[in-house]
């Protein structure tokens, strides 16, 4: 041991000496007080019983109670009460979590994570979008009025961002923090250089046991419960999206395509199901795999199940634009936007299910998406199963961008 | 108003009720049915003495035969009783969450259901941590996990 390290060792010495004077005197100093602050401690402890006895009500009286407020909260903006009770602790958030039904079976958004679940099956959710020009922002809103486009609770919103060989549309929670750093930051929609091309990417794995190939990260398996610390938000490619002039060119409404990726063909058919997801992963800054925050049991399985679905030998859903007819008295081609639509524009479209090979059979009638100008810079957008709010707003996105057929 | 199939004359038998603090009451039994614990040991015939119930005090289960008694009277209209129940129930929470737990310890469906949604009245419109202030309730979200609430929270309240 060098002399250095005596004298050091010393000194720790001398210092924890004084520090154990100090404790002794305080004790000594505080023995009266002591006894009081027992006594204090013990009506403090009654007193803290009492009060507590709310938090250890028996879940069944604090589910009633829950489910009367997810009940009669059924509308925005109302419904944020529903998710102030599931931030309220854990056992609040586990109940009401369970009680709240996912868009497909209850025709409700609730928590964010709605907007990555499949729309109602047999409605459609009415939403709106207004374009700010200056700031190259899109906001999506579901709309609370069917009369008004005003009257609206906010969903997402997108930010442009040019570069030179691509162009990107940041999609984000926050209207305010519209950037790929942002906590709030969903996923994006990214257009090829011509404009004619498009990816959605989302920020996580679309379902359980998916494979994603991407083409500059490193292929494989994605386990929604494993993050691995190296990626930051991901960039898992969910649909594809192009756009071509018809045979009729630039006089002709445009052909669109949407290869949807993450949706089973089958999820249209009968008795089909489109893969869901459960919840945002919740990001740590040691980035451990958290525990499951947000827990839906019948979700989970319907994840599962369909998460087994494997991407390569089952074919993958693919929406085309239900195609315009012409209208000779109106001499102009005309889609039946049922008084959605009111101004006509090249970006307005209507997606309808579509065998991969067109060929191979007839489109479905089922309308999935619908599109369309109702004013300067809005837009009415209708969605459904099996697309959630994300992918038809990145969607229509693409609409503002592609130059195909803008005159 | 009463949910009961068979409508209960008033024999004038009475059941005996003892409180957890050594209250005595007496009551009607066509009062005392509101409860489904006093309906079952009516109809499976009752001891004679009185019932003891130590889950509830005194002043609590006065209140609770109050209710009862203003609902078992076939004389009120729904309109006064609805009156009633809206000055019934409102207390300060320590009662209310006296009244809630007799309700659901005696099976008082009509009076529980008012008690729950009391409850909720009082929940809505309050942030979480407003809630968890209200009824002293602990916050035991990982800091991560409170992020994530912070930002659902933000997303409901919208721009």
């Amino acid at each position: 041991m060098s002399i250095m390290s005596i004298i050091q060792d010393m000194r720790g010495e001398f210092g924890s000496m004084s520090r154990r004077g100090f404790g002794v005197k305080s004790a000594y100093g505080m023995r009266s007080r002591s006894q009081r602050v027992v006594q204090d401690s013990s009506v403090g402890a009654i007193h803290a019983l009492k009060q507590s006895c709310w938090a250890n009500l028996p879940p069944e009286l604090l589910r009633d109670v829950l489910m009367r407020i997810e009940a009669s909260e059924d509308t925005w903006p109302p419904r944020k009460n529903v998710v102030a009770c599931a931030g309220v602790c854990r056992s609040w958030r586990e109940i009401m979590i369970e009680i709240v039904k996912s868009p497909e079976v209850s025709c409700k958004l609730t928590f964010p994570i709605s907007l990555k679940q499949p729309g109602p099956r047999d409605s459609l959710f009415q939403c709106y979008i207004k374009r700010n020009h200056s700031s190259q922002t899109y906001y999506l809103y579901l709309s609370l009025n069917r009369a008004s486009t005003d009257d609206g609770k906010f969903l997402l919103a997108a930010r442009k961002c040019r570069r030179p060989t691509y162009t990107d549309y940041i999609i984000s929670l926050n209207s305010d923090d519209v950037s790929k750093g942002s906590s709030t930051f969903i996923g994006k929609l990214r257009s090829n250089f011509l404009g004619t091309k498009f990816t959605i990417y989302d920020a996580q794995a679309p379902h359980t046991g998916v494979k994603v190939v991407t083409k500059c990260r490193s292929t494989r398996l994605v386990n929604l419960r494993q993050v691995s610390p190296r990626v930051p938000a991901g960039n898992y490619p969910i649909a594809h999206i192009s756009y071509e002039l018809n045979v009729l060119g630039s006089r002709g409404p445009r052909r669109m395509q949407c290869v949807m990726d993450a949706i089973p063909a089958s999820a249209v058919e009968p008795g089909g199901v489109a893969p869901t997801q459960t919840e945002f992963l919740v990001s740590s800054v040691d980035n451990f795999p958290s525990l499951p925050f947000f827990r839906s049991k019948s979700m989970r399985t319907e994840s599962f199940l369909s998460g087994n679905l494997s991407g390569e030998s089952e074919g993958r859903l693919v929406l085309r634009n239900k195609a315009p007819r012409w209208h000779e008295q109106l001499q102009c081609w005309c889609l039946n936007f049922n008084g959605r639509v009111t101004i006509a524009s090249v970006k307005n479209f209507q997606l309808v299910a579509s065998p991969e090979n067109e060929a191979a059979g007839h489109e479905h009638e089922n309308v999935i998406l619908q599109f369309g100008k109702v004013g300067k810079d809005t837009f009415t957008m209708d969605y459904q199963y099996p697309i959630s709010a994300f992918q038809a707003f990145a969607i229509c996105l693409s609409s503002f961008d592609t130059k195909i057929a803008c005159e | 108003m009463s949910s009961s199939s068979s409508p209960m004359q008033s024999t004038g038998r009475k059941l005996k009720l003892k409180s957890k603090d050594d209250e005595t009451f007496e009551v009607e039994e066509a009062v005392a049915v509101k409860s489904q614990i006093f309906k079952y040991m009516v109809e499976d015939g009752v001891s004679n003495g009185p019932i003891p119930l130590p889950n509830v005090n005194g002043k609590t289960l006065a209140r609770v035969l109050q209710w009862c008694q203003k609902h078992a009277d076939p004389t009120i209209t729904e309109d006064e009783l609805n009156k009633y129940d809206a000055g019934f129930i409102d207390v300060d929470q320590a009662v209310l969450y006296d009244l809630l737990m007799a309700a659901n310890y005696l099976n008082i469906e009509e009076l529980l259901k008012l008690a729950c949604m009391r409850v909720a009245d009082m929940i809505k419109g309050k942030s979480p941590d407003e809630i968890r202030r209200t009824f002293n309730i602990k916050n035991d979200f990982t800091p991560e996990e409170e992020e994530e609430v912070r930002k659902e929270n933000a997303w409901a309240l919208g721009p």
